[in-house]
């Protein structure tokens, strides 16, 4: 027998072993390999797959022009324009409360940090009738919206309101670790250089939370384009009006258009993976 | 960097503010609005009615009217209209989910003075099987045989699935399925949990259940007979079975005055309800696979709707929806029970 | 810096002003008051209205108490298959190298960017009744995946699959390699190392992982209204029931079964938050 007998990472592949250790090994590696790539093809890559060849079932030509129907235009516009808005709001104050959490204490602060993160388990369906029980025509601040002129639920508002809702912890959670490991002495040296609480921020965190801030904003948006059942429960999927894309290719399967839903939802998954994959390629790059 | 980001979505977004996505839908001289909402089935018939309607009302007014939809299932529509979707007209399935909407104040007049007691369209229960009829399905107690794969809507949702419930019932009551005693509650109520047990599927709507048997799902879909015949329209090949007794279907339609008067539209919307009675119209829907009221109309499309042995209505055999509601799909409803019992 | 940092040291920067931070905080907890908690205000107080016996008598329906359970233990299933999977494929994305790996690490993301309705009609496409597969599972072994727990299962793998990989991921990826190398000079074989060594420091972002994707797998809507079948006491979730009860316009059990569900959506959240802190407590040392 041999005296040293190495583990099979790629790091320690450097004292020779013996014939047989060594391919079992690598046997063993290529299984392991193989069972992962194998599962991540039959749940992921294959209904992808069915998802393009659905899309493209009449040719490209065909795919191109479903998506050429105005009501995918005016779908997919509410749709950006509903992501847009909740990552503006979000970056904001999706910033402030990271800042909050990390740079004070204060009594409440783990509810706080707990409270954030719920969105992420919160049934969708649970969301929409949330909004309903509070802006809907029997709701509780139905008097208020009455008085004021307002519609909220059954519009666009409160579509905004519900993709804020699930879209609240990406933000803060991608900003709180970058903060953290920041740490506040240099923020505590430029205030004794005398700069302000707010040219400290600009100046000096920021720049070092960039890649936390931007990756937050993409997640954000990316999980805004993709969002359905509370948009469908709390909107309606009003045709001109509260329809979002997620919403049109809801649709347009009721109707038979198969080639324009699975298009749309072509488009839909092919701009948040550009977003997502490309954001990590960047920050790796800027590494 | 992030400055000009941040320009950037403020130019967006005020952009967007501006070219209003979707405002109130008030009127001015030129153009109105008008916000439908109605059940999934006849989404196509209104896709070809609307812009008949609203080339005569530009015709006769000089007004542009346009118009937004939303279709649904009857009972999920309904609740939309009363929890705060502002339609201006509603098309549903059964007179009870107008009902509800005329229950919770938002509708104060009699719709059923409306001709044919405000049906604008019919159908019946019946049918899809696939070609050839390989399960040779040819009437309700067929449906029982065991390994049998259905499917309807959920009735929670659905108006057509409600429908296809009392049609059902209504037929073992009536003595027309064989194997269960006319008048027999108890029978009627153990052949419909035999039935329900083969369900496999309970779609939210009729026309995402029909649209699910199109894609391989299950031997048999109980639906409307509308829904089958534009299915078929569009080229699926599966037939229509039409059971020996069935229940007519009665779909309503009615203005909603709280939002009308709100949006200022009463006329265009009321205007559009009489359209649907007229003889175009009718014409139009019994194009879509809807058996029209309207006697010349029927007497016209005669051959494309066999009749039915044994027709009955919501009012002969269930005496109305207001009795039927409760006594079937309330908390202690027959067939609330019994797809409970069913799984157990 | 080199110059003399004046004696005042305090733990925040000494120049805020009092009212400054005062806005600040008031910010961060009027936009979570009005986001989060007063929507979650409401639907406590419209299922507690008539107290905890009429929650009891809405959820211990057998409809209701059906399809929490199906959720349950669907969901639970996921998480455990999910665990053992995703760490597999943090393992063989960090530690080898292969054709392809790149893309795997991209496939991982996927299902992020795909909306959950568009998951949904895609399985059935691919694994339902009138598919190869779904066709030949059922005419051989009498197997039906789509609109049967089965499906569930899988449409919640396909939407979890990024949280244990990603939650794992990163920890591997810092592992101290000195604990392995000394076993493996100790005489151990890899499957011991692994076992015995890596596992063990693995487990915290493991559970966190598992613990999450299952939090998120009770409440998941999109994929499963479409894949799931939604015959009561069969194949109905508690989401979907949900969904049900809010378009029959059921108020009591609506906000029942939502309760329910976001008390386990808070309890697991906060056991995740518990063990993440954890892991980075255990990090520092």
């Amino acid at each position: 027998m041999t005296t040293v007998a190495q583990p099979t990472t790629e790091v320690n592949a450097s004292t020779p072993r013996p014939e047989s250790i060594r391919s079992v090994s690598v046997w063993r590696r290529r299984l392991l390999i193989g069972v992962v790539v194998a599962y991540a093809a039959l749940l992921i890559l294959a209904p992808l797959t069915a998802l393009v060849s659905g899309a493209f079932a009449k040719g490209i030509g065909a795919s191109l022009t479903a998506l050429r129907d105005p009501a995918v235009f005016s779908a997919f516009r509410l749709t950006l324009y509903i992501a847009f808005i909740t990552v503006a709001i979000h970056a904001l104050f999706g910033t402030t409360l990271a800042w909050v959490l990390v740079r004070y204490r204060f009594r409440g602060r783990w509810l706080l940090n707990g409270v954030i993160d719920l969105p992420f388990a919160v049934s969708p369906v649970v969301v929409g009738y949330m909004l309903l029980l509070l802006f809907g025509r029997t709701g509780v601040l139905a008097p208020v919206l009455e008085a004021l002129n307002m519609k909220v639920a059954f519009a666009v508002p409160g579509m905004i309101l519900a993709t804020l809702f699930v879209t609240l912890p990406f933000m803060a959670r991608e900003v709180m670790p970058v903060l953290e490991s920041f740490g506040a002495e240099q923020e505590h040296a430029a205030a004794t250089l005398g700069a302000s609480g707010w040219q400290t921020f600009w100046m000096v965190t920021f720049p070092a939370l960039r890649w936390g801030f931007i990756y937050g904003v993409i997640l954000t948006f990316a999980r805004a384009l993709g969002e359905f059942g509370a948009v469908l429960v709390v909107g309606g999927g009003i045709q001109g009006r509260t329809e979002t894309l997620t919403l049109f290719i809801y649709r347009a399967l009721d109707e038979r258009q198969y080639v324009g839903a699975y298009s749309a939802a072509l488009v839909l998954g092919l701009l948040s993976l550009v977003l997502v994959v490309g954001t990590e390629l960047l920050r790796k790059r800027e590494k | 960097m992030k400055t000009t980001f941040v320009k950037t979505v403020i130019v967006f977004i005020v952009i967007n503010l501006l070219t209003a996505c979707g405002g109130q839908a008030k009127t001015d001289s030129n153009t109105t609005k008008l916000i439908l909402g109605a059940y999934t089935t006849p989404r196509e018939a209104y896709g070809e009615l609307i812009p008949i309607f609203a080339a005569q009302w530009k015709e006769k007014n000089g007004q542009e009217v346009t118009f937004e939809e939303s279709y649904l299932g009857s009972g999920a529509q309904s609740r939309a209209i009363i929890e705060g979707f502002e339609a201006d007209i509603t098309a549903l399935s059964l007179d009870g989910d107008v009902q509800k909407i005329a229950d919770a104040g938002l509708i104060t007049h009699d719709w059923h003075t409306l001709p044919h007691n405000g049906m604008v369209s019919t159908s019946i229960v019946a049918f899809a099987v696939r070609k050839g009829n390989p399960k040779n399905i040819h009437d309700w107690a067929d449906l029982a045989q065991p390994g049998l794969e259905i499917l309807t809507p959920d009735p929670k949702t659905s108006g057509g699935a409600r429908w296809n419930i009392l049609a059902l019932y209504g037929a073992a009551l009536r003595g027309q399925v064989k194997g269960v005693a006319a008048n027999d509650e108890a029978a009627a109520t153990e052949f419909l949990k035999s039935v329900l047990k083969n369900v496999t599927v309970f779609d939210k709507g009729a026309r995402e259940s029909i649209t699910n048997f199109e894609a391989g799902t299950g031997d048999v879909a109980i639906s409307y007979e509308n829904e089958v015949l534009v299915g078929k329209q569009t080229g699926q090949d599966y037939e229509l079975v039409i059971p020996t007794s069935t229940i007519l279907i009665e779909n309503p339609v009615s203005v909603v005055d709280e939002y009308v008067d709100k949006h200022g539209t009463r006329e265009a919307a009321e205007a559009f309800v009489q359209f649907l009675f007229t003889k175009e119209a009718q014409e139009v829907f019994a194009k879509h696979g809807l058996r029209s009221l309207d006697t010349e109309v029927a007497a016209a499309t005669q051959d494309q709707y066999p009749a039915v042995t044994d027709l009955f209505t919501i009012g002969d055999q269930f005496k109305g929806w207001e009795e039927a509601t409760p006594k079937y799909f309330g908390d202690d409803g027959i067939y609330t029970k019994a797809i409970v019992e069913v799984q157990q | 810096m080199t110059s003399i940092t004046p004696p005042l040291t305090t733990q925040e920067p000494p120049r805020r002003a009092p009212w400054g931070r005062w806005g600040i905080q008031s910010a961060a907890w009027t936009y979570v008051t009005l986001l989060l908690l007063i929507p979650l205000t409401v639907i406590f107080q419209d299922g507690l209205k008539g107290g905890l016996g009429t929650l009891w008598q809405s959820i211990s329906m057998p409809i209701a108490w059906s399809a929490l359970r199906l959720t349950l233990w669907t969901s639970a299933l996921m998480a455990v298959i999910n665990a053992i999977m995703g760490t597999l494929t943090a393992y063989v994305l960090v530690r080898y190298k292969f054709p392809g790996k790149s893309l795997l690490n991209a496939i991982v993301d996927l299902p992020l960017a795909i909306p959950t309705l568009v998951t949904g009609v895609m399985l059935v496409v691919l694994y339902g009744p009138q598919s190869f597969i779904g066709a030949w599972l059922k005419d051989q072994m009498d197997w039906r995946i789509i609109f049967a727990p089965p499906g569930i299962i899988l449409a919640l793998l396909f939407v979890n699959f990024p949280f244990v990989v990603r939650a794992v991921q990163p920890v591997l990826q810092s592992l101290d390699l000195e604990s392995e190398e000394a076993a493996a000079t100790l005489g151990a074989g890899s499957a011991t190392i692994f076992w015995r060594v890596t596992l063990p420091a693995l487990w915290l972002p493991i559970a966190s992982g598992a613990l999450l994707s299952f939090a998120r797998a009770i409440g998941e809507f999109g994929a499963i209204v479409i894949v799931a079948g939604n015959i009561p006491l069969r194949s109905q979730t508690a989401a979907v029931y949900v969904f049900g009860e809010v378009e029959s316009a059921n108020r009591q059990g609506a906000s029942a079964m939502s309760i329910v569900m976001l008390s386990l959506a808070f309890a697991m959240v906060l056991l995740v938050d518990w063990l993440r802190k954890r892991g980075r407590k255990d990090t520092e040392e």
